[in-house]
């Protein structure tokens, strides 16, 4: 290994060690900070006691197990899943751009929630399946409209897609509140994205789907690398590029709905924090990059709401346009410094 | 019967038939290129005997078994295959990009061993890009970008490999480096398919030359005895003879200017 690769290596550890260490305190502030300040020394007993299983109860316990825990657990999981999934689509589609936007999903995940918050707000209970539901059936009918043709499933066809089925879900979801407009404010407040959560039944419920998408995306990284040297060499190699696009993009749907019934849209994360980590470490290696950004995705969202809940405390503010606040600067700076 | 062999094979992509019926045989230690003019179905014919391609007539047998019954991973341990127009990603290094040669030998989870490392290191210092391993793909020559392609099909370890124009975007010192690397791998004993326009290399490299002319292999042998006038006046429409000592050195002698 040659000074040059010597330099990559060390470039890549001191991100991984620093997206480790900006987790440990955005989860240590997200759990100590909020409107009542609770002491780091009582927020370690209270989850000791909690792990143990010592149901002593106080206050500041309530406050942390009940409220401050499940919330930034729900930070942790969506930042982890958009990050993975803004790699996957990146990767699978070998656009800079890709997002879940673009194969349609976000704006399947805003219709079913839409359709509780606006036709059925009775039963707000529903509306993380429902933005589940439809960003998945989105992802879906992207790849069957995909899926035909000569060129079925390649790039273009899929993004073509992704944006008619996008539009389509887009309007509906215009329409709808255009005729429900005394509801609407609670539905900006969804699309804006907000990890007010409804505690850990939400959490448990949508989990699952979220680890599956996490174990689906670790499993696609060496196909993904296969797939970045083009669709030719990766089919020589003996990996159908079709079907590692299509997996990835089912991946990421998952990922993306799920986060989208968690938290609302926090679109802008999954574009920005691969590329991030591809400017910082120097590498686009999925087997880096994917867990990279699960990490560093989790760091940042948690962080971000830690900031969006404290500056106006104990007003809260949207978590989705102040992570655009925290992330644009930084990224500006990362490809200023890049190009 | 050839390692590889290929006959009577037809190709059809939506409403085009690219291949009316081509033949192609290769065997070990052999150095067979496939040639003829834009658009005859040279490349076609080289990612359907690489299994990339579905045939619609004819068959692609591989040590006897057809193409169709041999999995993607599988072949990929019987051929490298190396596309005209690969992509160069940014953020990937020759050495990893090498070490992913290596994805046919494991199992879906499995992680790279010792012997992987060996291997694409022993595919990059033959390929002769050892000296630039640690260096980003964007930042290489079009010579040794296609050298590191060589190096990934190296890495596979396959008794074929299959290079489909691999210096057609080259300068005259690449492609002579790149002339030598390939014959030398067929005297490794490697079985080495060449998709080349450039007849004076053919000519100078290859044991057997395939003419291809409107998807239809039309000649098959020695270059020598292949690629004489009539035929290049024939499938390319031009007046032109090619000139041959038997030991590389070759060339081409067209009448540029006064066709006919």
């Amino acid at each position: 290994m040659d000074a040059g690769a010597a330099r990559t290596e060390v470039r890549r550890i001191i991100v991984v060690v620093g997206a480790l260490v900006a987790l440990a305190a955005a989860v240590c502030c997200s759990l100590a900070f909020g409107s009542v300040t609770v002491p780091v020394s009582e927020v370690a007993t209270s989850l000791f006691g909690w792990l143990t299983g010592d149901h002593a109860r106080g206050i500041d316990r309530e406050i942390i197990l009940q409220l401050r825990l499940p919330r930034t657990v729900t930070a942790l999981a969506v930042g982890a899943s958009l990050g993975v999934a803004g790699a996957m689509l990146q990767g699978s589609l070998g656009n800079p751009l890709a997002s879940p936007d673009v194969v349609g999903v976000t704006g399947g995940a805003a219709f079913g929630a839409m359709l509780v918050i606006l036709l059925s707000p009775g039963h707000v209970a529903l509306l993380p399946v429902s933005a589940l539901v439809f960003g998945l059936v989105a992802a879906l009918l992207v790849i069957a409209l995909s899926w035909t043709g000569v060129h079925r499933g390649g790039v273009g066809r899929l993004i073509l897609s992704g944006i008619a089925i996008g539009a389509i879900f887009t309007a509906a979801t215009s329409m709808l509140m255009a005729l429900h407009p005394s509801r609407a404010p609670s539905a900006v407040m969804w699309l804006a994205g907000s990890l007010q959560t409804e505690g850990w039944p939400t959490i448990r419920n949508v989990a699952p789907y979220l680890v599956a998408g996490l174990i689906l995306a670790f499993t696609l990284m060496r196909p993904l690398n296969r797939l970045a040297l083009g669709d030719e060499v990766a089919a020589s190699l003996g990996t159908s590029p079709r079907v590692v696009r299509v997996l990835a993009i089912i991946a990421a749907a998952i990922l993306a709905s799920g986060s989208a019934a968690l938290a609302g849209l926090l679109g802008f994360l999954g574009i920005v924090i691969p590329h991030a980590v591809r400017l910082l470490a120097g590498t686009s290696n999925n087997t880096y990059v994917v867990p990279v950004s699960a990490l560093s995705g989790a760091a940042l969202l948690t962080a971000g709401d830690v900031v969006a809940r404290t500056v106006k405390a104990p007003l809260e503010l949207p978590v989705g346009p102040m992570m655009v606040a925290i992330g644009v600067p930084l990224f500006l700076w990362l490809l200023r410094k890049a190009v | 019967m050839a390692f590889l062999e290929v006959s009577g094979a037809e190709v059809r992509i939506g409403d085009k038939q690219i291949l009316r019926g081509a033949d192609l045989a290769v065997d070990a230690g052999q150095l067979v290129a496939v040639v003829g003019p834009n658009g005859a179905g040279k490349s076609t014919l080289a990612r359907a005997a690489a299994g990339l391609q579905k045939l619609s007539g004819g068959s692609v047998r591989w040590d006897g078994v057809d193409v169709g019954a041999i999995r993607a991973r599988r072949l990929a341990l019987i051929r490298a295959y190396i596309p005209q127009r690969p992509r160069v990603p940014e953020g990937v290094v020759v050495r990893e990009a090498v070490l992913i040669g290596r994805s046919p030998h494991l199992r879906p989870l499995e992680r790279l061993g010792a012997h992987d490392r060996d291997a694409a290191e022993q595919a990059m210092e033959r390929a002769g890009v050892l000296a630039f391993a640690d260096r980003p793909l964007t930042t290489l020559s079009g010579g040794e970008l296609q050298r590191v392609q060589i190096a990934i099909g190296l890495a596979q370890e396959a008794p074929v490999l299959m290079a489909d124009e691999p210096t057609s975007a080259l300068d005259l010192g690449a492609t002579s480096a790149m002339a030598r690397l390939l014959r030398g791998l067929a005297d490794d004993g490697l079985a080495v398919v060449l998709v080349v326009h450039d007849l004076a290399l053919a000519a100078a490299v290859a044991d057997e030359v395939v003419v291809l002319s409107d998807g239809r292999s039309v000649a098959t042998g020695p270059p020598h005895e292949v690629l004489h006038d009539q035929q290049l006046r024939d499938v390319w429409h031009v007046d032109a003879e090619l000139e041959a000592d038997g030991r590389g050195r070759t060339a081409l002698h067209v009448r540029w200017l006064d066709a006919g």
